[in-house]
């Protein structure tokens, strides 16, 4: 991980075109082909995108190529959008999909002491600790939703229709998933007092 | 009466107001009476805001190059695609040129004619030189266009938008 990099802006190369489109019509041009456009909606997604997965995969490196392939994933799938529906929840349906996909097909790659020795700061201190561990420990099928709905910001409707769930579904996993969220960080506090 | 554990299984649609109001009123009266399940209350009302103000690394500066790089190689392995038809084209022109006009197509017929008749007799069928070419075109022509179609479904898996 470039750790440098890691703490700087990023790069907005062309600031005007970046403001001059609305997120639809930036889709609709990178659907019809515009490539600056496709980088340009990249560039507005990698975030919320890089986040997502770096709060699943809590590895940067991993994070990284699991965001790439999101990106790719919609590079393909572009020319399959209906313009005239919400990109939002089609887009979130794709990385979900994608995200999970990676997860089964990853092997567990062995431990590679030598490198975390010599980059010890790859994996930055969590601000929130025990809540980033109660979540890693979640099981996946309520882990995506919380993602989604308390950190990539997507409503309960678009939640829904990104897992193929319905409403009343999506706040049940979310009020499960948030029951064992708080029990964790129980257990969690009554272990770390002396 | 209603539970503790009973309780803490509510508390988060409780604390989303989703609870109907007669278990919403049960839940409230248990809280103003129990100190550890209003700390769990708590918690469970703390527990959007942590999650929301989670953050992360941001990504790195190469991230949009290391994209557009594949999605530029994805595009060139999609036109590379194409270029099979070159050898398709050629063999194909290959056989019309070959095939073309009554006469090319009866002296194939009249040639096959011949080598059944001479199968008849025993021995074996003469095959003009310019056949075998013919049928090695053809082989070669359908080996190249499998193995193009094989490619093309590939690819229509996984084809770039707006090709």
């Amino acid at each position: 991980m470039d750790a440098g990099a890691a703490t700087q802006p990023l790069p907005v190369t062309d600031f005007s075109r970046a403001h001059a489109f609305a997120r639809g019509e930036l889709v609709r041009e990178a659907s019809g082909g515009d490539l600056d456009a496709f980088e340009e909606l990249v560039r507005r997604l990698q975030r919320r995108v890089y986040g997502f997965a770096f709060q699943h995969l809590r590895d940067p490196h991993e994070a990284h190529d699991l965001t790439q392939e999101i990106f790719v994933k919609l590079f393909r799938n572009l020319g399959r959008y209906d313009s005239e529906r919400p990109f939002e929840p089609w887009f979130w349906k794709l990385a979900t999909n994608t995200t999970i996909n990676y997860r089964r097909k990853r092997v567990p790659l062995p431990s590679e002491p030598g490198e975390e020795a010599a980059d010890p700061g790859a994996t930055p201190q969590a601000h929130d600790p025990a809540l980033v561990e109660a979540l890693a420990q979640l099981d996946p099928s309520y882990r995506v939703p919380v993602l989604l709905h308390y950190y990539a910001d997507l409503s309960l409707e678009q939640v829904a229709a990104a897992l193929s769930l319905s409403v009343p579904a999506v706040k049940s996993r979310l009020h499960r998933a948030r029951g064992v969220l708080r029990n964790s960080l129980a257990d969690a506090e009554e272990l770390g007092q002396p | 009466m209603i539970s503790c554990p009973r309780v803490r299984v509510l508390l988060e649609a409780y604390a989303d107001g989703d609870l109907a109001a007669d278990d919403a009123a049960r839940v409230r009266a248990h809280l103003s009476t129990c100190a550890d399940c209003r700390r769990q209350h708590d918690q469970a009302i703390s527990l959007p805001f942590r999650l929301r103000a989670l953050s992360s690394p941001a990504p790195r500066a190469s991230l949009v190059g290391d994209v557009m790089r594949a999605v530029g190689a994805e595009r060139a392995r999609y036109r590379r695609s194409w270029t099979l038809l070159v050898p398709e084209a050629v063999l194909a022109a290959f056989i019309l040129w070959y095939l073309s006009g009554f006469d090319g197509l009866s002296s194939i017929a009249s040639g096959v004619f011949g080598d059944l008749l001479s199968l008849g007799s025993g021995s074996l069928p003469h095959l003009p030189p310019v056949d075998v070419v013919l049928l090695v075109a053809l082989i070669a022509l359908v080996v190249v266009a499998a193995f193009h179609l094989s490619i093309l479904v590939r690819l229509a898996a996984a084809r770039p938008a707006h090709e």
